[in-house]
């Protein structure tokens, strides 16, 4: 695998219909960063991921990832994470694993092997791989999902609120587990998350875009030591005051 | 045991009162449960039954599996291309409002008496439903999955197998069920109007004769029959869609 790369988004707008959704984004996201993106409810956040994954066609501006200019889907850098999990319920975890690679014409035994890897990586091997999506917890469908994007080795991982539908312990675990992914991994993450403490307990650094139509309000540095999730970051006054720092700008944007 | 307790009653109960409208009777020459099994493995025995029965499946292949092969296309293509969909569901939408058996004497006309007949008049029974359900499927798939695949590069040839035909596949099932009680239905009424052949002449036939008990007899074949025929669909359907189960 080569290392991870960055995305550059310049000056994207999009409109639908009579909706502007994104004004004149800019972001630069570096290779191996971790960014999240916070903002109100329906500002444009599904929309830019989906801008940057080439599901969404933006009206102006360029969005590039690595070397790639974006100009439709499929592109081989980037995976999506859905907050629904967007799972395949007629197949198990193992063939939801396999889904990608099955996609982009792998051969089988190819296919088995990554997605094996991958369940492995996000523990849910064994068992797990034969189960049914209605067979398993929300927590888990999620994992699967985490899986099929990471089967494909990505280097950028765009996750749209993965655990926003997951009850609060299993996130602070997912949450755990995807850190150690990530510094196992090396991949650039983009998170949408409207949790300010998931924002800050995961990311390098939060960027915050104003209601619709979005814009770039605010980008905000998390300068907390890692690994975060050996360090008990979670218990620092310093993370409590990043917390609060990232309110009061999204109080003040209101 | 609590189980076969609770699907053994109905059957028990219906037995009985088979029984009792056969004591009284409720009309004349009106045969017991016994009797029409008597007459049931004498027509079994005389091989009338099983000929007439292969010349009614006969209808009924023919029947359903055309709107088989022609529904679930159909429906799919209504639903993938949504012009084809809003102009053929009106169509369809009236072939199921209206009462289908008044299209008989139309058929007759048109293919005369025959096999043919028989099975277009199964066909036009069973179809509507077989392509809505398949149309119905299509527009269930989740927009969501559809991304999911999208942002895999899928082309639209794997959109379609992949996740149109899969999220379709229990509501085509659903149809296929419908579609062939509504076969069976339609073989009946075609035999029982137009045929100088298979079930629907035996039962016919034995009713000008006052053989009720072997008129009796058919229709217990045919019920059976087409419960069987059923159960089967049903097994099929459970097996391929095992994954709903939680
Ligand atoms: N496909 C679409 N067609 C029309 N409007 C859309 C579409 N997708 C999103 N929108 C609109 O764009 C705005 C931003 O949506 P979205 O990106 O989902 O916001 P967020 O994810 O921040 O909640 C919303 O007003 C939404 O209704
Ligand atoms: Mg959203």
């Amino acid at each position: 695998m080569t290392g991870p790369v960055g995305i550059a988004i310049e000056g994207v707008s999009k409109r639908f219909g009579a909706v502007q959704a994104l004004v004149d984004i800019d972001i630069h996201v570096k290779a191996g960063e971790f960014l999240a993106l916070i903002g109100p409810s329906g500002c444009g956040k599904t929309t830019l991921l989906k801008c940057v994954s080439g599901l969404v066609a933006a009206d102006g501006g360029r969005i590039v990832v690595g070397s790639r200019t974006v100009t439709g889907p499929g592109g081989r850098e980037a995976s999506l994470v859905f907050q629904d999990f967007a799972l395949l319920p007629w197949a198990t975890a193992r063939e939801n694993a396999e889904f990608g690679l099955l996609l982009r014409g792998a051969p089988a035994a190819e296919r088995t092997a990554a997605a094996r890897q991958a369940l492995a990586k996000v523990g849910l091997a064994g068992s797990f791989e034969d189960a049914y999506p209605s067979q398993l917890s929300g927590g888990m469908q999620q994992r699967v999902g985490l899986a099929r994007a990471l089967a494909v080795n990505p280097q950028v991982l765009l996750m749209d609120e993965p655990f926003a539908s997951i009850d609060e312990q299993t996130r602070r675990i997912l949450q755990d587990d995807l850190l150690r992914l990530w510094s196992d991994e090396r991949k650039t993450v983009v998170l949408v998350t409207h949790s300010m403490e998931e924002a800050i307990y995961l990311s390098d650094r939060v960027v915050v875009l104003s209601p619709r139509p979005g814009r770039v309000h605010r980008a905000l540095d998390v300068p907390l030591p890692r690994p975060r999730e050996a360090l008990d970051v979670r218990a620092s006054a310093e993370f409590a005051r990043l917390v609060d720092e990232l309110w009061q700008i999204l109080k003040k944007m209101q | 045991m609590k189980r076969w307790l609770l699907r053994g009653t109905p059957l028990v109960a219906f037995l009985a009162l088979w029984q009792w409208a056969a004591w009284v009777p409720v009309s004349f020459n009106f045969p017991t449960p016994w009797q029409t099994l008597v007459a049931l493995s004498e027509l079994l025995g005389s091989g009338a039954l099983l000929q007439a029965t292969a010349t009614s499946l006969q209808s009924l292949v023919l029947g359903f599996g055309a709107a088989m092969v022609i529904g679930v296309p159909l429906g799919l293509l209504m639903g993938v291309v949504r012009g084809v969909g809003r102009v053929a569901r009106v169509y369809l939408d009236l072939l199921i409002a209206l009462p289908s058996a008044a299209l008989i004497p139309l058929v007759i006309l048109s293919f005369g008496i025959s096999i043919v007949s028989s099975a277009v008049i199964i066909f036009v029974f069973s179809v509507p439903f077989i392509t809505m359900n398949a149309y119905g499927g299509v527009r269930d798939t989740r927009p969501r999955l559809v991304e999911m695949a999208r942002s895999f590069g899928a082309s639209w040839g794997k959109l379609f197998t992949r996740i149109v035909v899969p999220s379709a596949a229990p509501m085509i099932l659903a149809g296929l069920r419908l579609g062939l009680s509504r076969a069976f239905l339609g073989l009946i009424v075609a035999e029982l109007l137009l045929s100088p052949f298979g079930l629907g002449k035996l039962i016919m036939i034995s009713r000008s004769m006052f053989e009720h008990d072997k008129m009796f007899a058919t229709v217990l074949w045919t019920l059976v029959l087409s419960g069987v025929a059923l159960a089967v669909l049903a097994r099929v359907e459970t097996r391929l869609l095992r994954w709903r189960a939680g």
